[in-house]
């Protein structure tokens, strides 16, 4: 108790001396989340200023004798002629593993009713991306856990790989098994006791979401175990314009900070489309200058400087990444819009989901021939390169032949092989929603279909034979699939082995 | 919004005229205001408002409005005044408020600049590091 009284006696102490000094100024209006104020002549772009009732707003335009600032949060009680301060800090969020498992709104207070979130750390929100000095080529594989993806358009750690499609593509359903996936290596590495073993930490960023869907996504994160890897950022469709613009940057932070302590993390922005539109509402109602589609002229720079944000350190800066997956959905198929040709060009390659393959129960939606991956294919593990290197030429070219078989019947032998095999490989590739596949069960499933195991199965029950198989390796072969896993390649003594299990399991599915 | 600039303009330059070195000169307002009564611009009342705004501001500039609650002594005034001036590089005239709801000390305002040694404000940091 004395202590207490002692820390109070000290305050006093300090504050009977203590002259504070502040810049202020006086709000001239209020209106759409945004203020006008005269004056605050040393405020600094991006700084944290204070409303009364200590509501927090940023300094977003600073011009000669006004600043225009976006409240955060509530603003009803404002008014004109209302004394705002600088507080000489930029926005900043706290940071740290006392974040994981919880869900925090834009500014990194916890939204989830578990209480305060024990971490000492704080990240300013804007940073400069790490420069060229700092980087190191992707070369670490990121499993997503989808077959199609990690066979075919393999993403890497630091990669920034955009997920985009129509709206009901399942474009939230695929970043979602990735994070999943991450939990389940993650439990698989801590568990085995590798010193070598480096957990991936995901973030997942709703921006303009409905409450419901976010609640959707926790149910699943939690129901799967993920939720404990995994830090939700929400600013959903009920937030202001603000706050959803600033999430985005406030998940890169959460996720900077563990690629500065050289350790791996995942980002998934959901979506930017909606965070593009939140930022031209903003800067519109900040009079800014519009451009095309009333987004304003620095709408590339809103996502470049985002997404440079994600990368891979060399071993002097810690070693660590952060690998982005952008979601951005399109109006009936279009790339070629504003929001999503700027994406596109800034990331390191996308995921096109398409509608018409969704509606034909071709799930995950992948579009072989628009989707591809830039860096990730050197950070491939040599195992799926050995069993999936012509698979996405198979599928492209059959994708082609099943277009032109439309119109005949009467097909030479090797056209009718090809798209016998593509059938099989697009009903291989079929996956439910949150279920993802270890590593290892893709690579013996596509072992098999590489050397032709599922020639002789009916197309219609390739699915059924792809999950037994999963199932026979997994109950029956574990030895097998720890040495895929160990090893990463197929040696023939792997080979071997990976033949004699598919045989047995070929004589006993039925 | 194109005439609000033109009018943001030209109370500018009037503010220009009116200023003596660093410092509004009432002479010099006095003849801009003249000058306006005789020629008067378009947009009259919108110019003389936004005039207004500037010449307030930049006595703001060179005013120290100090509020104080208790025993204020001349010396102390001056001191203050010759620190502020020294600090601001122009001459600071003040201004004294008494203000009983600081409970004892000061409060120096100069234009957006606010030092506080009140109680008061002492009082509603301690509440709002206790809270």
């Amino acid at each position: 108790m004395s202590s207490v009284i002692e820390q109070i006696e000290q305050q006093i102490a300090n504050l009977q001396t203590k002259t504070v000094a502040t810049n202020t100024a006086k709000t001239l209006t209020v209106g759409d989340g945004v203020a006008k104020i005269d004056g605050l002549s040393e405020v600094m772009y991006n700084e944290m200023i204070e409303f009364p009732g200590g509501t927090i707003g940023i300094a977003l335009n600073l011009e000669e004798d006004e600043v225009g600032a976006v409240v955060l949060g509530e603003s009803n009680h404002l008014k004109e002629g209302d004394e705002v301060k600088c507080t000489g800090t930029l926005l900043s969020v706290p940071v740290g593993k006392g974040m994981l498992g919880r869900v925090v709104d834009a500014l990194g207070r916890p939204v989830d009713g578990k209480g305060a979130i024990e971490t000492t750390e704080s990240y300013p929100v804007e940073k400069i991306a790490p420069g060229i000095i700092e980087r190191k080529s992707v070369d670490q594989p990121l499993m997503t856990g989808i077959q199609a993806i990690d066979s075919m358009i393999p993403i890497g750690r630091g990669q920034r790989e955009l997920i985009i499609g129509d709206r009901g593509t399942g474009k939230t359903t695929i970043a979602i098994d990735t994070i999943i996936n991450q939990a389940n290596i993650n439990k698989v590495g801590l568990a085995s006791g590798d010193p070598d073993f480096r957990p991936v930490y995901s973030i997942y960023v709703a921006v303009g979401q409905k409450n419901s869907n976010v609640a959707r996504t926790l149910g699943v994160l939690e129901e799967k175990g993920a939720l404990e890897y995994t830090i939700v950022v929400s600013a959903p469709a009920a937030d202001s314009a603000a706050n959803q613009y600033l999430a985005p940057y406030t998940g890169a932070a959460l996720g900077e900070w563990f690629m500065a302590n050289g350790q791996d993390a995942l980002i998934v922005y959901d979506d930017l489309s909606k965070h593009a539109a939140a930022y031209r509402q903003m800067s519109l109602i900040l009079k800014r200058p519009s451009g095309r589609e009333a987004y304003p002229g620095d709408v590339f720079y809103l996502h470049s400087r985002l997404l440079e944000r994600s990368a891979r350190v060399n071993e002097d800066n810690g070693n660590g990444s952060l690998t982005a997956l952008p979601i951005i959905e399109t109006l009936a198929g279009d790339l070629s819009a504003y929001i999503p040709t700027n994406v596109i060009s800034i990331t390191d390659g996308q995921i096109f989901l398409e509608t018409d393959l969704f509606n034909q129960g071709i799930r995950p939606a992948v579009s072989v021939g628009l989707s591809v991956s830039r860096v990730g294919s050197a950070a491939q593990i040599k195992a799926t390169k050995q069993v999936a290197g012509k698979i996405k030429l198979e599928l492209a070219q059959f994708r082609e032949l099943a277009a032109f078989a439309q119109f005949g019947s009467d097909l030479d032998a090797k056209t009718r092989a090809q798209l016998d095999r593509g059938a099989r490989i697009v009903e291989l590739f079929k996956q439910p929603a949150f279920n993802p596949i270890a590593i290892e069960q893709q690579v013996g499933v596509l072992w098999a279909m590489q050397n032709n195991y599922f020639d002789d199965i009916d197309v219609s029950k390739m699915v059924s034979a792809s999950d037994s198989l999963r199932d026979f390796l997994v109950s029956r072969k574990e030895a097998l699939l720890t040495s895929i896993r160990e090893k990463a390649k197929i040696d023939d003594d792997l080979s071997s082995q990976l033949k004699t299990a598919v045989d047995e399991w070929k004589n006993s599915f039925a | 919004m194109k005439q609000d600039k033109q009018i943001k303009k030209f109370a500018k330059q009037l503010l220009q005229v009116s200023l003596e070195g660093r410092e509004v000169s009432a002479e010099r307002v006095d003849g801009v205001l003249k000058s306006l009564a005789n020629n008067p611009p378009r947009h009259h009342i919108a110019t003389l408002k936004a005039y207004l705004k500037l010449v307030a501001r930049e006595v703001a500039k060179g005013t120290a409005v100090i509020s104080y609650a208790g025993e204020l002594s001349s010396d102390m005034v001056a001191g203050i005044v010759n620190q502020l001036s020294a600090k601001y590089g122009r001459a600071i005239t003040s201004v004294l408020r008494e203000d009983p709801s600081l409970i004892a000390g000061l409060r120096v305002v100069v234009d957006c600049d606010v030092y506080d040694a009140s109680i008061a404000s002492s009082l509603a940091s301690l509440e709002a590091s206790l809270s």
